[in-house]
Order: structure tokens, then C-alpha cells, then sequence
């Protein structure tokens, strides 16, 4: 079953390149769609995040990293 | 050579094949006690912020349980109830698992830190490291204590929503780690002793396979009263009202009568697959009345208070 596992990719290959099999295309498919959609929903989550902080003065970070002036006029 | 032929042939993974590794289930779980402790908290949060918590956690149990499946593999393959899971049945190889759960380890970490707070960060930072080097790769396999010290990680996760919204941590969720950590030991032990084959031919060494049936009984029952009290405890510190309270008396008054009968039982396992089934609805509802209690604002309670 191993051996003939590796047979069959070894016969699989065309110029160097592995030729996927139909069920492999569209889990391959399926897995960068799942990606792509992730990280897109990922980026409209920072950005949402960020707008929610930025409202209440949330990214301004704690006392102890900003000026004393800067503190003062707050 | 397994080996090498895991790495010659294409994936076949598909997308629900990864969301098995993050065990949906537990992490269903997990998010549930998470939210309890987020809302229990005496500080308004943003429900974007809430929702940016819950989500790093989730993500963060996820994390936390495709390691466990990754390191846990030779043992998943060789127990029942877990030869299904997607690297016994070859469709997701280790090494895959692997890379899936440090990069959602690390994304979780990372984003609750930077959007939310550095304390609820480290703590679901501990909880993974607990869970996967503590638990899954020390404990599991060296002691029958491993669930009762491994539960702290899954007793976590009310602190970690807690700390989220408030950026520290008080004695109330501690009292929520306590009814989890507590729970933790009688409803797995209740689970082992009608799986005890499966344990015992997977070489880990739970409970009834180390020490036996009649001790295992015999912990879930101490257990079971020691854990009693501590689910009425947020009541009796005057945490929630009186409807919290007695859900907890009423379901911890039925969670020892099964443990007394899973302890008298000698034939067969009927009592211990109700306490099985019994302390998943126990700790369900014990959150479930501490969620309505903080939406009412403890309104029932204040009257016998």
C-alpha cells in the first residue's frame, strides 16, 4: 500500500511536476479558499477593532508610555 | 517509510478536516465558560471587544486541540473512540497538524494581547502550554492524576474571559476555575470506566486502569462532594441570587445521588454513563443560571438576600 502510494506519484509526475489527482485539486481548492476568506474576514476584524478602539481613545495606551505634558493636557 | 510516503503524496485534507482538529466540541465548551466569565465581570465591555475575546479564545482551544491530536496520534489510533479523528484515518498528516496548531497558538496569543489586554493574552499563552506540554505530553501518559492536574487547563478559560474584560483577576472567576477544575475529575473517570479497554490498550493510564474500578467509584464519589459546594459557593458569597443557588443545591443534590450510585455499582456501567451524560448538563446549567443571573441582575436572589 506504501510502496504502491509512492509508485503511483512517481508515475504521476510529468517533467518534474506532480500531477494532483481530481479529489487532491479540490481539497487543495477547497483549503485556499478557507484560507483566503480567513484572512480576509482576519483583516476586517483588525480593521473594526481598531475603529472601535480609536472611538474610545482606547489606542492611546497607558499613562505610563505617553509624555507627561501629553497626560496633562488629557 | 511511512514517512517518506506521508510527504510524497499530495494532501487530500479538506477544510473540515482541520475544523475536527480543533475539536469543536471542547471548543464549544470553552467558549461557552469563557463568556460566562465575560459577562460576569463587573465592567462593561464593548461587544466588539467581547466578541475579539471569544474569538482568540476559541481559536486558542482549537489551537490547543490539534496539538494534543498531533502528539496524541499513536494513541488516537489505537482507542474507539478516537480512530475516526483526521490523523488516524490519514487525512491530515502530523507534521500538518502540527503547523496548524502553532500558527493558530501563536495568531490567538498575539491578537488577544494586541487587541484586547497583555493579562488575558498570557493566561490563554499558559492555558495552551499547559494543555499541550503539561497535560498531553507529560501527565497523559505518566500519571492517572493526569486529569485532575491536566483540568486546569480547561478550567481556564472563565478567568480568561474575565481578565479580558477587566484586566485582572478577582476571587469570583478563581470560584469558576474551582467548579470546572472540580468537575473535571468525576466526569472523565465516569467516562473511563466503561471505556477502560480503550485506555488500557492505548497505554494510558487513567484511573481504573492503574488503580481499578472500585477506587475509580470511589474518587468520583469524593470528588462529586467536594465539588457540591464549591457550585454553590458564588451563591453563598453573594455573588448571584437565590435562582443560581438552587439550581446549584438541586443539580449537585442529583450529581451525588449518581455518584452514590456509580460507587454501589457492581454490574455494568448504567450509572456511570448517566453521570457521564448528567455532569456535562450539571456544568451547563451551573453557567447557563450564572449567565440568566447577570442579565436579570441577580433579581430573584436579592429577594431572599
Amino acid at each position: 500500500m506504501k510502496m504502491s502510494g509512492i509508485m503511483e506519484v512517481i508515475e504521476q509526475a510529468e517533467g518534474g511536476r506532480i500531477k494532483l489527482t481530481p479529489e487532491q485539486l479540490c481539497a487543495r481548492r477547497a483549503r485556499s479558499i478557507a484560507i483566503a476568506f480567513t484572512l480576509g474576514a482576519f483583516v476586517l476584524f483588525v480593521f473594526a477593532v481598531t475603529v472601535v478602539r480609536l472611538g474610545s481613545g482606547g489606542l492611546a495606551g497607558p499613562d505610563y508610555m505617553r509624555p507627561v505634558e501629553a497626560i496633562g493636557r488629557i | 517509510m511511512s514517512l517518506t510516503v506521508a510527504r510524497a503524496e499530495p494532501s487530500v485534507a479538506g477544510v473540515g478536516d482541520y475544523i475536527e482538529l480543533m475539536k469543536p466540541r471542547v471548543m464549544s465548551l470553552v467558549v461557552f465558560t469563557a463568556l460566562v466569565g465575560l459577562v460576569r465581570a463587573p465592567v462593561p465591555v464593548h461587544p466588539v471587544m467581547a466578541f475579539t475575546a471569544l474569538l482568540c479564545i476559541a481559536v486558542g482551544a482549537g489551537a490547543a486541540g490539534a496539538l494534543n491530536m498531533w502528539y496524541d496520534a499513536d494513541i488516537d489510533a489505537r482507542m474507539g473512540r478516537t480512530a475516526g479523528r483526521p490523523i488516524p484515518r490519514g487525512r491530515v498528516m502530523p507534521g500538518e497538524a502540527a503547523g496548524f496548531g502553532f500558527t493558530l497558538a501563536a495568531f490567538s496569543v498575539v491578537s488577544l494581547g494586541l487587541l484586547v489586554n497583555v493579562l488575558a493574552a498570557a493566561l490563554l499563552a499558559f492555558t495552551i502550554f499547559f494543555y499541550v506540554v503539561i497535560y498531553t505530553i507529560w501527565l497523559k501518559r505518566s500519571t492517572p492524576q493526569n486529569i485532575v492536574i491536566g483540568g486546569a487547563a480547561g478550567a481556564l478559560p472563565p478567568v480568561i474571559g474575565w481578565a479580558a474584560s477587566t484586566g485582572t483577576v478577582a476571587i469570583e472567576p478563581l470560584i469558576l476555575f474551582l467548579i470546572v477544575f472540580l468537575w473535571t475529575p468525576p466526569h472523565f473517570w465516569a467516562l473511563s470506566l466503561y471505556r477502560t479497554d480503550d485506555y488500557a490498550r492505548a497505554g494510558v493510564p487513567m484511573l481504573p486502569v492503574v488503580a481499578g474500578a472500585a477506587e475509580t467509584r470511589r474518587q468520583i464519589l469524593l470528588y462529586t462532594l467536594a465539588l457540591t459546594p464549591v457550585g454553590v459557593a458564588p451563591w453563598l458569597l453573594g455573588y448571584t441570587g437565590a435562582a443560581y443557588g438552587i439550581t446549584a443545591v438541586v443539580a449537585g443534590s442529583a450529581m451525588i445521588a449518581l455518584a452514590i450510585r456509580v460507587h454501589g455499582e457492581t454490574r455494568g456501567h448504567t450509572a456511570s454513563k448517566q453521570m457521564f451524560g448528567f455532569s456535562i448538563l450539571y456544568l451547563f446549567l451551573l453557567f447557563a443560571m450564572l449567565l440568566v443571573d447577570r442579565m436579570s441582575g441577580g433579581l430573584f436572589g436579592h429577594f431572599v438576600a
